[in-house]
């Protein structure tokens, strides 16, 4: 089975700032849903969403994790 | 289904008897399911499906504390129902009395046995039992993500190897003759649930299952319309004939720890 790499992000508060909170490996959209809700439940989020690693553009860094993933290689 | 509320009490025998039955048959799926998933914390494929897996387990035994607990209003005991019980007085569906034996199984358990008992559950919910109306909805939107997972894990392997495919169909040819007639049942104690406005007919029950499982189930290429149920019956439980075997029933009554047990 073929797995990707979804960054996980989340706020705990309405108003609070979206932050990075960990990865999922996941086969699709549907499955990294459930496992970010599932994996990351330590707190009562308000809100949390995944992106696909590949879908972040770096800005100023093309050594870090998600420029790899970019270029796909590593995570 | 609409119309006022109503509580256990107030209904004649008949369809408090199947009443009981319902909720019976609910809660010790839902024990045995939530055992299922349970047996996957550490083999799943990944440690996310694992963590998935551990939530649901959490999820189907709270789901099943919730409708023993309902039990309470029928005169019974809970506590003796979900410790005390021989394993042939278990209700559970028949597709989940012994061990999946690979991923492939828990995944067609997780669509279609999880899903046909969240289609039981939506149909309780609306119906005019008091305490299903508040009780179940809570149970119906955890389910939403068992079904996201399930509905994710059955399209990948029915589109996968021809033996995770093959494997995938013959779970689920397996697990699909004895939950069509549970869903469907069209017993006595079915019927006058229906009559009571408790629950919706089972054809009712099976089309609405049809329609969510069917398109899928195809991807497999399975014809969930020329499967025919189950024809064994026991209708003081309201499954077929079997029962959990001994080690689950063990696991479901909680055996090992019976000395830790507090009232």
């Amino acid at each position: 089975m073929h797995e990707v790499v979804y960054d996980v992000f989340a706020r705990k508060a309405r108003g609070d700032s979206l932050c990075h909170i960990g990865y999922v490996d996941a086969l699709d959209d549907e499955t990294a849903r459930v496992y970010a809700w599932r994996t990351y439940d330590e707190e009562n989020w308000f809100e949390m969403c995944v992106v696909r690693r590949t879908a972040i553009i770096p800005v100023n860094r093309d050594d870090g994790p998600f420029a790899r993933a970019r270029k796909g290689v590593g995570r | 289904m609409t119309a006022a509320p109503i509580q256990a009490s107030e209904l004649d025998q008949a369809p408090r008897d199947a009443l009981r039955r319902l909720v019976l048959t609910l809660a010790d799926s839902k024990r045995l399911m939530g055992i299922r998933y349970s047996d996957w914390l550490l083999g799943a494929p990944s440690i996310e499906t694992g963590i998935a897996a551990s939530a649901m387990t959490q999820d189907e035994w709270g789901h099943a504390r919730l409708l023993y607990s309902m039990l309470k209003e029928f005169g019974v005991d809970p506590g003796a129902v979900e410790h005390e019980r021989a394993t042939s007085e278990y209700a559970s569906v028949d597709a989940l009395d012994r061990e999946l034996p690979d991923w492939a199984a828990l995944v067609a358990a997780m669509f279609i046995v999880d899903g046909a008992l969240t289609v039981a559950l939506d149909s309780f919910a609306r119906g005019r039992y008091e305490s299903a109306r508040s009780r179940v909805p809570k149970m119906i939107s955890e389910e939403e993500f068992h079904g996201s997972l399930a509905e994710a894990w059955y399209r990948r392997l029915a589109a996968s190897s021809e033996e995770a495919r093959g494997l995938l169909r013959n779970a689920t040819m397996e697990m699909l003759p004895s939950t069509l007639a549970w869903l469907g049942a069209a017993d006595a104690p079915a019927r006058s649930l229906v009559e009571a406005g408790i629950m919706e007919a089972g054809p009712v029950l099976l089309e609405t299952f049809t329609q969510r499982v069917g398109p899928l189930l195809a991807e497999a290429g399975v014809d969930v319309g020329s499967v025919a149920p189950s024809e064994e019956w026991d209708a003081d439980r309201g499954r077929g004939p079997g029962h959990p075997d001994e080690e689950s029933a063990a696991r479901a009554r909680g055996d090992a720890n019976r000395q830790l047990l507090v009232d």
